[in-house]
């Protein structure tokens, strides 16, 4: 059964006069990976940081329209921005570990939001990490600094940070661009086993690696929606001429 | 030959740098040393008498290291936690033009003649001072450790200022996605990841107010007595070298004996400097 949890009511997103994003509807399924694909400067990345309003820090910004989490529209006034981001958690392109140790990278957001016990904090730590599945490569050495670890443990590290607030979403900008095939392909690995407790977002300039893990993709192209469908449709027969042009690699 | 020439120029520039440096420290330390022969490295430190006027000297050095300690610190406690914030300030709070605005009145302000700023404590800060908590004299501790903050307040604030823009947006975003506000943000991930640049950055303002000598000159009195209170005058080592040195016979051990300051005075900002490249490198292994 699946079940509706973002809804992107004719989104437009402003930066000055620039209009960058242009009617965007579409329906982001609950524990689903959707991929947002298309070329560089299409306005994917844009419209990620639409649903967990991280586009308020660019004052030229400005957009229009719903987007409804779990129903509510985020953009309506009056809306709590700081529980909206505990509820949409965001893993970035380059892996982003804070300058502190493992532990406290992991509880940062915890901690934000007011949890001080140390035995919930150790568990939360415990439990996000076996979630971003670096658990095993960490449990020794909590205390030595995140920036430490290997880009792609770095990675994992951020997807770890980013559930401990237990978020039901997960945006992920492009998060394996910067890190080697193999542990892209762990990455990836672990968006498969996530989904089943979040809804991921991904954004990707790899068309493979959208076909491999995500349930449902969207073509974005300069500021449009041009399609969105079920993954497997979408690579094998688009309904758009431009989704194929791009898909078999015609351009972009 | 064409390759080879830019690498000799720069490696003869280079070392003339350091053959002067180093001549520089044995002029210094030629000119100090034979202070030795009038009187006990044990006296010349812990003496807390400085008449080197008299027949023999009295050159009891403490006074004055105990002067320049003393307006350093004072100065130091003054004036950063208003850099800090003013850094925090610019480079957090303000909006966009704002900062534009107040980042080259900071850089102006750091060279400000400091033969100014003593003109302001004799004759504006001192007889302030004196009224309003009626003292004998308004040229002491205080008013000298005002003015250098007010020196070394734009110097570190703007250094400070740079580490903190410094930090990548990276990690202010990571924190912003995970629901932390501004100031958590800036609390929690912004200071922590520039703290060992804030740190030397605050360590060079203590080494400029360690070595400033027109406004100590000009305003700390000049008593060369160990302070018991920021009302007291002090006469730090620097404007004692300043005040002296002309009138001293080259050779006597009055001379040597202020040499000798400026030897101390070497080894306290090395000590300072050695603090702050530490800190640096300590704060390159956390990242």
């Amino acid at each position: 059964m699946e079940k509706i949890l973002v809804s992107s009511r004719g989104v437009n997103l402003y930066y000055d006069s620039a209009r960058v994003l242009k009617d965007i509807t579409f329906d982001v399924m609950e524990k689903q990976v959707t991929a947002l694909i298309g070329p560089s400067g299409c306005g994917k990345s844009s419209f990620l940081r639409c649903i967990n309003r991280m586009n308020d820090f660019i004052p030229s910004a400005r957009v229009e329209g719903e987007i409804l989490v779990g129903g509510s529209n985020i953009y309506a006034g009056g809306v709590d921005v700081i529980a909206l981001r505990r509820n949409v958690g965001m893993v970035f392109q380059k892996p982003n570990p804070f300058p502190m140790s493992i532990y406290d990278n992991v509880a940062y957001g915890p901690r934000l939001h007011g949890v001080k016990q140390k035995d919930r904090l150790d568990e939360t730590v415990k439990q996000s990490l076996v979630g971003a599945a670096l658990w095993d490569e960490v449990k020794d050495k909590l205390k030595t600094p995140g920036t430490g670890l290997s880009g792609g443990q770095q990675q994992r590290l951020c997807i770890a940070r980013a559930i401990a607030t237990e978020p039901e979403i997960l945006l992920m900008d492009e998060p394996t661009s910067a890190l080697d095939p193999m542990a892209t392909a762990r990455i990836e690995e672990l968006v498969r086993e996530l989904k089943k407790r979040y809804t991921v977002v991904i954004v990707t300039h790899n068309m493979q690696q959208a076909a491999r893990i995500s349930d449902r993709t969207a073509f974005f192209l300069m500021g449009d929606l041009v399609e969105y469908d079920a993954t497997p449709k979408m690579f094998t027969s688009p309904e758009d001429k431009r989704t194929e042009d791009y898909i078999t690699g015609r351009f972009g | 030959m064409k390759d080879r020439l830019p690498g000799i120029v720069v490696k003869g520039m280079s070392s003339a740098g350091i053959f002067i440096m180093i001549f520089i420290l044995y002029f210094l330390f030629r000119e100090g040393i034979p202070v030795l022969k009038a009187v006990t490295l044990k006296d010349l430190f812990f003496g807390d008498l400085w008449y080197p006027a008299e027949n023999p000297p009295v050159l009891g050095m403490f006074p004055l290291i105990v002067g320049t300690l003393a307006v350093t610190a004072a100065s130091s406690l003054l004036a950063l936690p208003f850099s800090l914030l003013i850094a925090v300030f610019v480079s957090e709070v303000a909006p966009r033009s704002v900062r534009e605005l107040l980042k080259p009145v900071l850089e102006l302000l750091g060279f400000f003649p400091s033969i100014v700023l003593g003109f302001i404590g004799m004759v504006v800060l001192a007889p302030w001072l004196q009224e309003t908590f009626d003292m004998l004299s308004g040229l002491n501790l205080l008013n000298a450790s005002v003015l250098l903050g007010v020196l070394t307040v734009p110097i570190v604030s703007s250094l400070a200022e740079e580490a903190l823009s410094a930090v990548p947006g990276d990690l202010r975003d990571a924190s912003y996605a995970l629901g932390a506000t501004r100031f958590e943000t800036t609390r929690k991930v912004v200071v922590p990841s520039a703290l060992p640049s804030i740190l030397s950055a605050s360590l060079l303002g203590v080494m400029r107010a360690l070595g400033e000598t027109m406004v100590v000159l000009m305003a700390a009195g000049g008593a060369a007595i160990i302070p018991l209170s920021i009302f007291d005058p002090v006469r730090p080592l620097t404007s004692t070298i300043a005040a002296e040195m002309g009138e001293t016979p080259v050779g006597s051990p009055h001379y040597a004996a202020l040499f000798f300051g400026g030897i101390v005075l070497l080894l306290m900002t090395l000590g300072i400097n050695l603090l702050s490249a530490w800190i640096e490198k300590k704060g390159k292994l956390v990242q």
